[in-house]
């Protein structure tokens, strides 16, 4: 019996029962689409993580209060001792600007606070500058100018404040009024940065675009704290090769004034590195789950090839009697398994990608159809039915076609 | 020098099945020899052993002991395989219940036997268009054999039996379940078969029906009787 006659054969039966072979495929049908799903939402938040923190240049140290680590048991000053974060003062400016290697040194603070503008509210987040340091930013500017060193009431804002926030569009010149707890003060409006660069990750109206900058003595004003210290620092390096040198060496330093406080230095790259190292972990999870349904649905396909197998149990006594092989049927059955599983998962990658898209669009989370999502859920679809269908095809082979035959 | 006419030669064949312990003998001594182009009669009572006989003789089933030789060809030790090709190749085998297979039209009943033989599609349709047509059955190729009577499904097995043009047609009580009219249709084809130098051997309770036959061979309690023409 050659391939074409079989494969005419099974598609018989398929039609014949189209109501059995579908609930059949339905578990086969879940677990492939769940794998690609799965797949493709966890490669999403992987790639658009990983897009948005290979922005970040690499020649950067973020100097901050506490452990940056995410807590790992890699992570070395993480919650060995519960220590009262550092409070970072203009005092830590210098001893990170005097570590050899140093380039520049960008203190910030920020606050989240609530905009008003011509009676309408929205919360947003701020950032305390020092307009001196922040050469960068000053580049980013797309109307107006960025702040001066000698700025008080002034503020630079966002593209997505500008233009989102509120049914009118902010522009320079007009006064806002910020919020922060019980305190508020008003502001004028010097310039509106650019629209920052779209990642996957967060899609519009990102936070990066809901972003304002004031400069620290009016954010020490809004707060109106006793003691004003800054949440972290910028540190930029001349050469990106020695960042791993340049943060021990500012650990070391700050020691001198934060003996008992927690503080650490990272850089871009480590944060990546193990979010990544997690995200990757959610992502093979997620398609571990996939495989669990998919396994449950190579049970179903087995248990109806044996239904199958037992229905026409008459029909193969026959084909036996008409001089059918032991291999002809096994390769009948088996196949049967396969053509249902193809199918299958062919049904099932084309919902998961459906059902990715519209995770995608609808709720705005990430998500990244691969090649290797769409190879793994037919992969797994086919060898799943396959491997379901090896005991009921060897049942039917072996059967004695007397017996066979006399059944009813 | 032993020329092959004769088809079928049992040597002493014995049958037992096991029952829990115990042994029970269906076949106890068969000899017998079929020359090429006979009509075999093949009666006696109900559970006397002429289906077990006939599905040895249909490679269908072993004797536990004795000699059998189809077209001198020793069967007892052959493969699984090997039986199957005969029954493809040599045999063609019609039932009492007709036994078409269900979820393909007449004519893909008609193919089956080809196209495990790896006979071309087109060779075997027209193959099988003009079987069903000597048989009578070419305005019904496309039904469902559920959807033709019962004389119509014997005449269907026919065609198929002759499919892959057999020596030998091994059939077991094919008037069982019909009317007279239908029987005696499908004796006639029978008897054209014969008549074209086929073998036939087939099992009946019907005397009448052994009129068209060239041999009766009786079976009492696993043995065979006597040998009239
Ligand atoms: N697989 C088996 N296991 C045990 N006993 C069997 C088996 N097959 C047949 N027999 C027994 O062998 C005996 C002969 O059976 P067989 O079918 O050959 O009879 P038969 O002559 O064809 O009868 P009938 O005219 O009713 O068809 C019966 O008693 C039957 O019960
Ligand atoms: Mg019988």
């Amino acid at each position: 019996m050659n391939l074409p006659d079989i494969l005419e054969f099974i598609a018989v039966g398929f039609k014949a029962d189209r109501f059995k072979t579908l609930m059949s495929s339905l578990g086969i049908i879940i677990g492939v689409m769940a794998i690609v799903v799965m797949l493709s939402v966890g490669e999403g938040l992987y790639s658009g993580v990983s897009s948005q923190f290979s922005s970040l240049d690499l020649d950067m140290i973020q100097v901050m209060p506490g452990s940056a680590h995410f807590g790992g048991p890699g992570s070395e000053n993480a919650n060995r001792n519960p220590a009262e974060p550092a409070k970072f003062t203009d005092k830590d400016t210098k001893v990170l600007e005097n570590v050899v290697g140093v380039k520049n040194v960008a203190p910030r603070s920020s606050a989240n606070v609530v905009v008003a503008f011509r009676n309408t509210n929205s919360s947003a987040s701020l950032t305390g500058v020092d307009p001196d340091k922040e050469e960068d930013l000053k580049d980013e500017v797309a109307q107006g100018r960025f702040l001066t060193g000698s700025d008080y009431k002034s503020i630079v804002i966002g593209d997505g404040v500008s233009n989102d926030l509120f049914r009118m569009r902010i522009t320079p010149g007009n006064k806002i009024r910020l919020y922060y707890e019980d305190r508020y003060m008003d502001f004028k409006v010097v310039g509106v940065m650019e629209e920052a660069e779209q990642t996957s990750f967060g899609g519009p109206g990102s936070d990066e675009d809901n972003l304002m900058y004031i400069t620290h003595k009016a954010m020490e004003e809004l707060k109106g704290e006793d003691n004003y210290y800054y949440g972290n620092f910028q540190v930029t390096v001349y050469d990106p090769e020695q960042v791993d040198s340049i943060i021990e060496k500012i650990k070391n330093d700050l020691k001198r004034y934060h003996k008992d406080e927690a503080y650490d230095a990272t850089t871009a790259r480590d944060m990546l590195s193990s979010l990544m190292s997690v995200l990757s972990m959610i992502k093979y999870a997620l398609a571990g789950i996939g495989a669990i349904s998919l396994l449950v649905g190579g049970i179903g396909i087995a248990n109806v090839m044996m239904l199958t197998v037992k229905e026409r149990i008459r029909e193969i006594g026959v084909m036996k009697a008409l001089g059918a092989t032991t291999r002809d049927i096994r390769m009948q059955y088996l196949l049967e398994a396969g053509v249902l599983g193809m199918v299958s998962s062919v049904i099932g990658i084309v919902l998961g990608v459906t059902v990715s898209y519209l995770i995608g669009s609808l709720a705005s989370l990430p998500s990244a159809i691969t090649y290797q999502s769409l190879v793994l859920g037919v992969l797994f679809g086919v060898v799943t039915t396959t491997i379901a269908g090896v005991y009921p095809a060897n049942r039917a082979a072996k059967l004695d076609p007397i017996e066979a035959l006399r059944a009813e | 020098m032993n020329v092959i006419s004769k088809v079928i030669e049992l040597k002493d064949i014995h049958k037992s099945y096991r029952i829990g312990d115990s042994e029970f003998t269906v076949l106890k001594g068969i000899d017998l020899q079929i020359e090429e182009g006979e009509f075999i009669a093949l009666m006696g009572p109900s559970g006397s052993g002429k289906s077990t006989l006939l599905n040895i003789v249909g490679c269908l089933d072993r004797p536990t002991s004795g000699q059998f030789l189809l077209l001198g060809q020793e069967i007892s030790q052959t493969s699984d395989d090997e039986l199957a090709r005969v029954r493809r190749e040599e045999l063609g085998f019609i039932f009492q219940t007709f036994n078409l297979i269900g979820r393909i039209s007449v004519l893909k009943n008609v193919e089956v036997p080809m196209m495990l033989s790896g006979v071309t599609r087109e060779k075997r349709k027209e193959r099988a268009l003009k079987l069903l047509e000597s048989v009578g059955i070419a305005h019904r190729i496309n039904f469902s054999p559920q959807n033709i009577s019962g004389g119509e499904r014997q005449r269907v097995a026919i065609a198929r039996a002759l499919a892959n043009n057999p020596k030998i047609i091994i059939a077991d009580e094919p008037t069982g379940n019909l009317d007279l009219k239908n029987s005696n249709e499908v004796m006639k084809i029978l008897s054209n078969l014969y008549k074209e130098g086929r073998t036939i051997i087939m099992v009946t309770h019907n005397p009448e029906i052994t009129e068209n036959c060239s041999r009766v061979i009786r079976l009492r309690d696993g043995r065979i009787l006597e040998n009239a023409s």
